[in-house]
C-alpha cells in the first residue's frame, strides 16, 4: 500500500508531519496560564447548581445539605433540604473508639456540652458541605481538578490505600489546613476577624474551612470557561468520612448529587484527576459520571427549576455563623451571594501590584485586607533572631523569587496538559514563625498558599533547639480550665500529653533529637509522622509522631491533630451553642513567641513534603514552604529556591549543613530522607538530579 | 483406560501441591535477580536436545540451520527426543567389549538410557546441570521514597551498581519405555527439580524488598520445578513413524522459532505429531499458567495455579514455499482472569493488577496470529515472526472502560554466512500504543517473551529488566525481554497492552575463531514505538523516541569441543540517547554509562 504512493504521498506526508508537529502541543494550554480572567459564580449561578443539586437528591430520595463556595472558599449559599439528616458522625468505620482524635467527636462533643450545660456541640451536615466544597475549589486549578474523593486517596496510610507496602499518601496531612483556627487564613465575618465592615464577605483573601480539607467524596469544583471558580459540597448521609476501598466503582449519593449540581459547571476533562498520575498512578475523581455509557442519575439537571421555586419549599437556606451569615447573625440566612473573581483584588488574590516579586514570572500575591492596593506580604525583614543575624527585606524577596524562578521553570506533576510549568505558593517565614513574604504563580491551588506557610513553620519548628521544649510547654485553656475535670497541663482535651510525643521520637530516633538543632525538612518530620516506620511498610510499629495503626486514621493522625484538637473543640462548639468564644486566630496552645505573640505553628503542622529551615551560617533564621504542585516539585522549588537565592545573595544565607541535616538520622536502620527532587525537573531539558550536591 | 489412568496420574502430580498449599503470601518487585534459573535451564535441555543425532530438522538438503551463537537455541518442541540410532546396542557392544560406565557419560552407561534398567525396553536417563551466572551491572535505580542508603540522596536517581550472583542446579530424571532407535518411545516419565540460590547486591535500598529497612543485598534461594510431564505415544501414524503423541504437566514449549511470545515451562497439555514423512508438524496445546518464584524465576507449585490459559494450536509446513524454509503458523487465545485479588511478590511489591493507572483488578482476552518462519533461500538464512494480537481489555488501567486490544509484532533476522563468520540483520518492530486515553490498546505484549534475538541476553536492552522510575511499580522492559511492556514483571504480571512498543535495528557477526572458540558481536539502535503512554504515566511531556545504542560481544568457550563444559563471557552497553536520558540518570556521573556484563559456566552430567 505505501509504495503505491510513490513520490507524492511521501511530500504529502512530510508535510503532515510538519504540520503536525507544530501544532501537536498548542502553547496557550490552560495548564500554563500566566493570568487568570475575572470569572465568578453569579447569585443566580449558585441558585441553579444548589437546584440542580436537590433535584438530583429528591430523586434519589437522599434529602441532602449542599454548600457552594468561590475560589477562595467564601461561601455563597447553604441549602438543607426537608428531612437531611442534621447531625454529623466523623468516622473512618474502623472502629476507632470516641476520644481518638476526631473520630466519633461528636460523641465526645455532646457529652462536653452535657458537662458544660450548653446544648449539644456536636457538628453539624452544613460543616461537612462546606468542608467537601472547599476542598473542591481549593485542590483544583485550570491545570488539575482534584475532588475530595481524590483528597481521600492521597491522605491515607499507603497510596494507593490498601495497597501493602506502598508508602503514604503524597498529601498526607492536608487534611488539617485551612483550619478554623488559623492566623491566615480569614474569617468571612468583621465580628470574628478584626474590623473590615465595609466588604459583605469578610475580610478578603483564602477562607478557613469547619473542618480542614475534606477527604469524604462529594466535593467537587465548578469550572467557568476552564477555569476554577468555586466548589459545591454535598452531604446527604450525614456521615463524614473517608473512601477506603478505591478499587472498586462506588455509587455514591454525595457525589452523584454534586454531579448534577455541577452540570454546566464541570471541571474540563481532560484535567480531572483520573488523568493525572502521581508516580504512575492516577488518581479519582469522581467514580461514576453523567457522561458515562450508565448515566447513573436520576435526575436530567437541565430541567431544574428555578432556585426561588425550591427555596422554602424542599428546603431552605440556612445560616451558618462565619461562614454564611450576616454578620453573626445567621437567622435568617442569608440570600445566595455572587461570588469573588480570583485574581481581582475583592478576592485577596491578585497580581503582584508593584512587579516587586515578578522578577522571573507575573507573580500572584496576597492582597492587604485593609488597603487592596497593596500586597500584604511584601518582602521584609525578620523578627529574629537578633544580632542582625535575621533575614533582610532583601533576603527574603531574594530567596521567594529564586523559589518562583524554579517554579516557572519547572516540569508540574499533577497539571495538564503535559510539561505546564509548576504552579505552586511560596511562604518565607522567619525564625518567629513571621511571614516576611508570600507570593504564589498565577494559578496555583488556593490550598496550597494555606499549607506552604504551614510547611515553612513546620520545618522551622523541628529544627528549633527548643522544639521538645515548647511542646512539652503545651497549655490548652480548654482542657486545663474548661473541662470538668480538667485535663493536667500539657496534655490536649482528648488528654494526650503534646510533650510526649518528642520523648517518644528521642527513643525512638536519638535521645538529643529535638534538642540539637537538627534541620528537619517537612520530608523528614513527614517520615515519622507515619503510622508505619518505614513509611508505608504495613505492620512496622508507627512513627514517634503518629498513632498505633489499630487507632490511627486519618481522623486520627497524632501529633499534627493533637496540637490543633482543642482549637476544632472550640471552634465546634462556638458554630453550634452560639458560645461567645471563638477558637483564637492563632492555632496550637503551644508558647506565644515573637513580636505578634502567635504560637510557632500558629496555622497548623504540616508533615510532607515541601518546606525547609533557612540557616546563616549555621545559625537557625527562618523557614520556607512550597505547596500547590507533586510534592517532589514543592521541594524543588524550596530546596533549590533556597539553595539559589542564598548563592545569589552571597550573606551565608542557605540550607543547613549536611552534618546537620535529618538525612543523617537511620532510625531503626531506615534513613531519613532530606529532600527529593523530582525526574527531569524542565520541561524539554535532560536535566536529572538538580539538587545532587547541594 | 490406560490414557485415563494417566491423566489421573499427573493430575495428582501436578495439581494437588498447588491445590493443597494455601495462597501463597509472596510478593516481588521489578526483578533484576529473577529468572535466571529458567533461561539456562530451557538453554541446556535445548542444547542436549541440539546434539542428539538423527534430529529431523536437521534435513540432509538443508545446510546447517540457522543457529544463533550465544544465545538459547530455538526449541522446536514438537519433536521426538534422543533417538540412538542403532538398535541393541547394548547387546552389540557387549559382545565388542565396550566398557560401561555409570560414572562417565561417554562411556555406555545405564544411567545414561544406554541400556535397558529392566526389561527389554525401560530406560533411565539422569543428568545433572551445574549453571551459575555471575553478572556486574548497571541499572537505573530509583531512591525510595521512604529512605535512602545514602545521605545527601536529593534526586530519584541512586547509584546504579548491582551484581547478581545465580546458581541453579538442575536435575532431570527420565524414566523412558521404548525402543529408542528410530521409534519414538512408547512412554516417558520426566522429572526436573531445580534448586536455585541467588544473590543481588544493589546500591540502594528499598530495590531488593519493598521495605527499605531490609537493606540493599537479598540472598534467596528456592527449589523448584523445571519439568514434570508423561509422555504417552498414541499411535503411529505411516511406517516412517510419523506419530500422535500427548504430554501432560509441566513441559517446555516454544509458541514460535525465538521465543518472542510465549516460552516458558509450564502446566499443560500437549497433544503433538507430525505427518507426511514428518514434513508436517503441529502442536494443539492448553497451558494453564503456574506462577513463579519471584526471585528465581522457576515455576512455583506451592502457588494457587494462576487463573490464567493459552490455548494453541500451531502447524509447521516443511518446505512450504521452497525448499529449506519451515514457516508456522499459529493460533493462540490467552484468557487471562485475574481480576480477583492483589497479588504481591516475594519481595512485597504488587505485581497482580499492574501497579500503574488506576490500579483496579482487571481481566482480558487475546488472541495471537502468528506467521512464523525459519529456514533459507538461497545462502541467505531468514528467521522471521509476524503476530497479531486482538482482543478485550475489560478494565483499561487509563481510561476505567473497557477498551479493545489491536496491535502487531514482525521480526525477522537475515544472516548469512562466510566460512568461519555468520553475519546476521535484526530487525523488530513491536507496535506501541498512540493514545493513552482512547478506548483502543496498540501496545503489543507478549505472554512471556525470552527472545532469541539480536544478541538475547548478551544485549544490554534484552538482558536487564529497566525499573520505570516515577511511571509506577512496572518495568519499562523486563529481563530477558526485548518489548517495552510497562508490565510488572514477567514472571506474575498480566500482560500490558498500554505500552510504548519498541523497534530495534541492529547488526552482527558469530566468528567462529576455534572450534573451541565462538565470539560474537552485536549493535542493535532502539526505539520507542510511540512514547504516549510513558509521557502520561509520568506527566512528563515530549519524550524523544530514541533510546539509543546497544553494543554488545559474546566470546563462547567450549574447552572440550562438546556441551559439557561451556564458558560464556559477555558485556554489553548501552549509549543512551535522548529518549533514554529524559527518562533515567544515575546518581554518580562517573556511572553514566550503563552496562552488562554476564559471566556464566555451565557443567553438565
Amino acid at each position: 500500500m505505501r509504495r503505491r504512493g510513490g513520490r507524492t504521498t511521501w511530500a504529502a506526508a512530510l508535510i503532515a508531519l510538519c504540520a503536525v508537529l507544530s501544532f501537536a502541543r498548542p502553547a496557550s494550554a490552560q495548564g500554563n496560564v500566566t493570568a487568570v480572567p475575572p470569572l465568578f459564580l453569579s447569585a443566580a449561578e449558585v441558585g441553579q447548581i444548589i437546584s440542580q443539586a436537590v433535584q438530583e437528591a429528591q430523586a434519589r430520595g437522599r434529602p441532602a445539605t449542599i454548600a457552594v463556595v468561590d475560589r477562595v472558599g467564601n461561601v455563597l449559599g447553604v441549602f438543607r433540604m426537608n428531612g437531611a439528616p442534621v447531625e454529623l458522625r466523623i468516622t473512618t468505620n474502623r472502629n476507632i473508639p470516641a476520644g481518638n482524635g476526631l473520630e466519633q467527636v461528636e460523641t465526645v462533643l455532646a457529652a462536653l456540652s452535657t458537662t458544660l450545660g450548653v446544648v449539644n456541640g456536636a457538628p453539624t451536615t452544613d460543616l461537612s458541605a462546606i468542608a467537601k466544597a472547599v476542598t473542591g475549589a481549593y485542590l483544583s486549578s485550570s491545570g488539575n481538578a482534584f475532588s475530595t474523593r481524590t483528597a481521600s486517596q492521597i491522605v491515607q496510610e499507603n497510596f494507593n490505600p490498601l495497597e501493602f507496602r506502598a508508602p503514604g499518601g503524597p498529601l498526607f496531612g492536608v487534611q488539617f489546613s485551612q483550619l478554623p483556627c488559623s492566623d491566615f487564613n480569614r474569617r468571612a465575618t468583621a465580628a470574628f476577624d478584626g474590623a473590615d465592615p465595609a466588604n459583605p464577605l469578610g475580610r478578603p483573601g483564602p477562607k478557613r474551612s469547619p473542618l480542614g480539607l475534606s477527604a469524604d467524596p462529594g466535593g467537587i469544583p465548578l469550572y467557568k470557561g476552564g477555569f476554577v471558580v468555586g466548589g459545591l459540597g454535598v452531604e446527604s448521609d450525614g456521615i463524614y468520612t473517608i473512601d477506603r476501598i478505591i478499587n472498586d466503582i462506588d455509587t455514591s449519593d454525595d457525589e452523584l448529587i454534586a454531579v448534577a449540581g455541577a452540570a454546566g459547571f464541570d471541571a474540563p476533562v481532560d484535567v480531572r484527576a483520573n488523568r493525572i498520575a502521581v508516580a504512575g498512578k492516577t488518581l479519582r475523581y469522581i467514580d461514576r459520571d453523567r457522561t458515562d455509557r450508565n448515566n447513573p442519575l436520576a435526575s436530567n439537571p437541565a430541567a431544574a427549576p428555578a432556585f426561588a421555586a425550591i427555596d422554602g419549599v424542599l428546603g431552605g437556606r440556612v445560616g451558618v455563623r462565619d461562614y454564611f451569615s450576616t454578620g453573626a447573625v445567621i437567622v435568617p440566612a442569608p440570600a445566595l451571594r455572587d461570588g469573588t473573581p480570583y485574581g481581582d483584588p475583592t478576592s485577596g488574590y491578585a497580581p503582584d501590584p508593584t512587579g516587586e516579586v515578578s522578577t522571573f514570572g507575573p507573580a500572584i500575591v496576597l492582597r492587604d485586607p485593609t488597603n487592596l492596593a497593596n500586597n500584604a506580604f511584601t518582602p521584609r525583614a525578620g523578627t529574629g533572631p537578633p544580632g542582625g543575624l535575621a533575614l533582610t527585606a532583601n533576603e527574603s524577596a531574594t530567596i521567594l523569587v529564586n523559589a518562583l524562578k524554579v517554579a516557572f521553570g519547572g516540569r508540574a506533576q499533577i497539571r495538564r496538559p503535559q510539561n505546564s510549568f509548576i504552579q505552586v505558593t511560596v511562604s518565607v517565614v522567619d525564625v518567629n514563625g513571621v511571614i516576611l513574604a508570600m507570593a504564589r504563580t498565577p494559578d496555583a491551588p488556593i490550598f496550597g498558599t494555606d499549607v506552604s506557610l504551614q510547611k515553612a513553620r513546620t520545618a522551622l519548628f523541628f529544627s528549633r533547639v527548643d522544639a521538645a521544649a515548647q511542646l512539652a510547654a503545651f497549655n490548652s485553656p480548654v482542657a486545663s480550665t474548661v473541662l470538668v475535670p480538667p485535663q493536667p497541663v500539657g496534655n490536649n482535651a482528648l488528654g494526650v500529653p503534646i510533650g510526649f510525643y518528642a520523648n517518644i521520637a528521642q527513643a525512638f530516633i536519638q535521645p538529643s533529637v529535638f534538642t540539637d538543632g537538627t534541620a528537619w525538612s517537612t520530608r523528614g518530620v513527614g517520615l515519622i509522622d507515619r503510622p508505619f516506620f518505614p513509611d508505608g511498610v504495613d505492620g512496622e510499629p508507627h512513627g514517634p509522631f503518629s498513632r498505633p495503626f489499630q487507632l490511627w486514621s486519618p481522623f486520627n493522625v497524632g501529633l499534627q491533630l493533637d496540637l490543633v484538637l482543642d482549637n476544632i473543640a472550640q471552634h465546634l462548639i462556638f458554630l453550634r451553642t452560639g458560645a461567645a468564644v471563638e477558637t483564637p486566630m492563632n492555632c496550637t496552645y503551644l508558647p506565644l513567641i515573637g513580636p505578634l505573640g502567635i504560637s510557632q505553628l500558629a496555622n497548623g503542622m504540616q508533615p510532607f513534603a515541601g518546606g525547609f529551615p533557612i540557616y546563616r551560617n549555621g545559625v537557625l533564621i527562618g523557614g520556607i514552604g512550597i505547596s500547590g504542585d507533586g510534592i517532589d516539585q514543592d521541594d524543588m522549588v524550596g530546596f533549590l529556591g533556597l539553595h539559589n537565592g542564598g548563592v545569589a545573595l552571597g550573606t551565608g544565607v542557605g540550607h543547613a549543613a549536611f552534618a546537620i541535616r535529618d538525612d543523617q538520622l537511620s532510625p531503626r536502620g531506615a534513613r531519613l530522607r532530606y529532600v527529593n527532587c523530582p525526574f527531569q525537573p524542565n520541561a524539554g531539558g535532560n536535566e536529572q538530579n538538580v539538587c545532587r550536591g547541594k | 483406560m490406560k490414557l485415563r489412568l494417566l491423566f489421573l496420574l499427573l493430575a495428582t502430580a501436578a495439581f494437588l501441591p498447588g491445590l493443597a498449599a494455601p495462597a501463597h503470601a509472596g510478593k516481588e518487585q521489578i526483578n533484576q535477580a529473577a529468572n535466571d534459573g529458567e533461561e539456562a535451564l530451557l538453554s541446556d535441555s535445548e542444547a542436549q536436545r541440539r546434539a542428539a543425532p538423527g534430529r529431523p530438522a536437521r534435513d540432509a538438503r538443508r545446510p546447517t540451520p540457522t543457529d544463533n551463537p550465544g544465545a538459547v537455541p530455538p526449541a522446536p518442541p514438537n519433536l521426538p527426543r534422543e533417538f540412538i540410532p542403532v538398535p541393541d546396542r547394548w547387546r552389540l557392544a557387549d559382545a565388542i567389549g565396550v566398557v560401561t560406565s555409570t560414572i562417565d557419560p561417554y562411556k555406555q552407561n545405564m544411567l545414561k538410557g544406554d541400556r535397558p534398567i529392566f526389561g527389554k525396553d525401560w530406560f533411565v536417563n539422569l543428568s545433572l546441570i551445574s549453571d551459575t551466572v555471575i553478572e556486574p551491572r548497571r541499572v537505573p535505580t530509583p531512591v525510595p521514597f521512604a529512605s535512602s542508603q545514602f545521605n545527601i540522596a536529593n534526586d530519584q536517581f541512586s547509584r546504579s551498581n548491582q551484581l547478581l550472583i545465580n546458581e541453579n542446579l538442575i536435575g532431570s530424571f527420565s524414566l523412558i519405555k521404548g525402543n529408542t532407535a528410530f521409534k519414538p518411545p512408547d512412554f516417558e516419565l520426566r522429572i526436573s527439580p531445580v534448586f536455585n540460590y541467588n544473590r543481588l547486591e544493589v546500591d540502594e535500598v528499598g530495590l531488593t524488598d519493598a521495605n527499605p529497612a531490609k537493606g540493599k543485598v537479598r540472598n534467596d534461594s528456592h527449589l523448584g520445578i523445571a519439568e514434570l510431564f508423561v509422555d504417552y505415544h498414541i499411535h503411529n501414524v505411516s511406517e516412517r513413524y510419523d506419530f500422535e503423541s500427548i504430554r501432560l504437566g509441566v513441559q517446555p514449549f516454544n509458541a514460535d522459532f525465538r521465543g518472542f511470545l510465549f516460552q516458558d515451562s509450564q502446566l499443560g497439555a500437549r497433544l503433538f505429531g507430525n505427518r507426511f514423512n514428518n514434513k508436517i508438524q503441529y502442536n494443539v496445546a492448553w497451558f494453564r499458567r503456574l506462577d513463579k518464584d519471584t526471585n528465581s524465576g522457576i515455576n512455583d507449585i506451592t502457588r494457587r495455579v494462576r487463573d490464567d490459559d493459552i490455548f494453541i494450536a500451531n502447524v509447521f509446513l516443511q518446505d512450504l514455499f521452497t525448499l529449506g524454509y519451515t514457516p508456522q503458523f499459529t493460533v493462540i487465545h490467552n484468557r487471562n482472569r485475574e481480576n480477583d485479588r492483589f497479588f504481591y511478590d516475594d519481595n512485597d511489591f504488587l505485581q497482580r493488577p499492574n501497579s500503574f493507572g488506576d490500579e483496579r483488578l482487571r481481566k482480558y482476552n487475546v488472541t495471537y496470529i502468528g506467521w512464523n518462519g525459519d529456514g533459507h533461500f538461497g545462502r541467505v538464512n531468514l528467521t522471521h515472526s509476524v503476530y497479531g494480537a486482538i482482543g478485550k481489555d475489560y478494565n483499561s488501567n487509563f481510561t476505567g472502560r473497557e477498551a479493545d486490544i489491536r496491535a502487531f509484532f514482525a521480526a525477522f533476522e537475515p544472516s548469512i554466512d562466510f566460512d568461519w563468520i555468520r553475519v546476521r540483520g535484526s530487525f523488530l518492530y513491536a507496535s506501541g500504543d498512540e493514545d493513552p486515553l482512547d478506548d483502543t490498546e496498540g501496545g503489543f505484549s507478549a505472554i512471556f517473551e525470552n527472545p532469541q534475538f539480536a544478541g538475547a541476553d548478551t544485549s544490554y536492552w534484552i538482558r536487564q529488566g529497566i525499573p520505570f522510575i516515577g511511571g509506577g511499580g512496572v518495568a519499562l522492559t523486563q529481563r530477558n525481554g526485548v518489548l517495552a511492556e510497562l508490565r510488572s514483571s514477567k514472571e506474575h504480571g498480566q500482560s500490558n497492552f498500554n505500552n510504548p512498543g519498541i523497534a530495534l535495528i541492529g547488526g552482527g557477526a558469530d566468528f567462529d575463531i576455534l572450534p573451541e572458540l565462538r565470539f560474537s558481536t552485536n549493535v542493535n539502535y532502539l526505539m520507542f514505538a510511540d512514547t504516549s503512554n510513558l509521557e502520561f504515566l509520568r506527566n512528563q511531556g515530549e519524550i524523544s523516541n530514541r533510546i539509543g545504542w546497544d553494543i554488545s560481544g559474546a566470546a563462547t568457550y567450549r574447552p572440550f569441543n562438546n556441551q559439557n563444559i561451556v564458558f560464556r563471557l559477555s558485556g554489553a552497553m548501552l549509549l543512551a540517547d535522548e529518549g533514554f536520558k529524559r527518562l533515567y540518570s544515575t546518581e554518580d556521573e562517573d556511572q553514566s554509562i550503563f552496562y552488562s556484563v554476564l559471566g556464566n559456566l555451565i557443567l553438565t552430567y
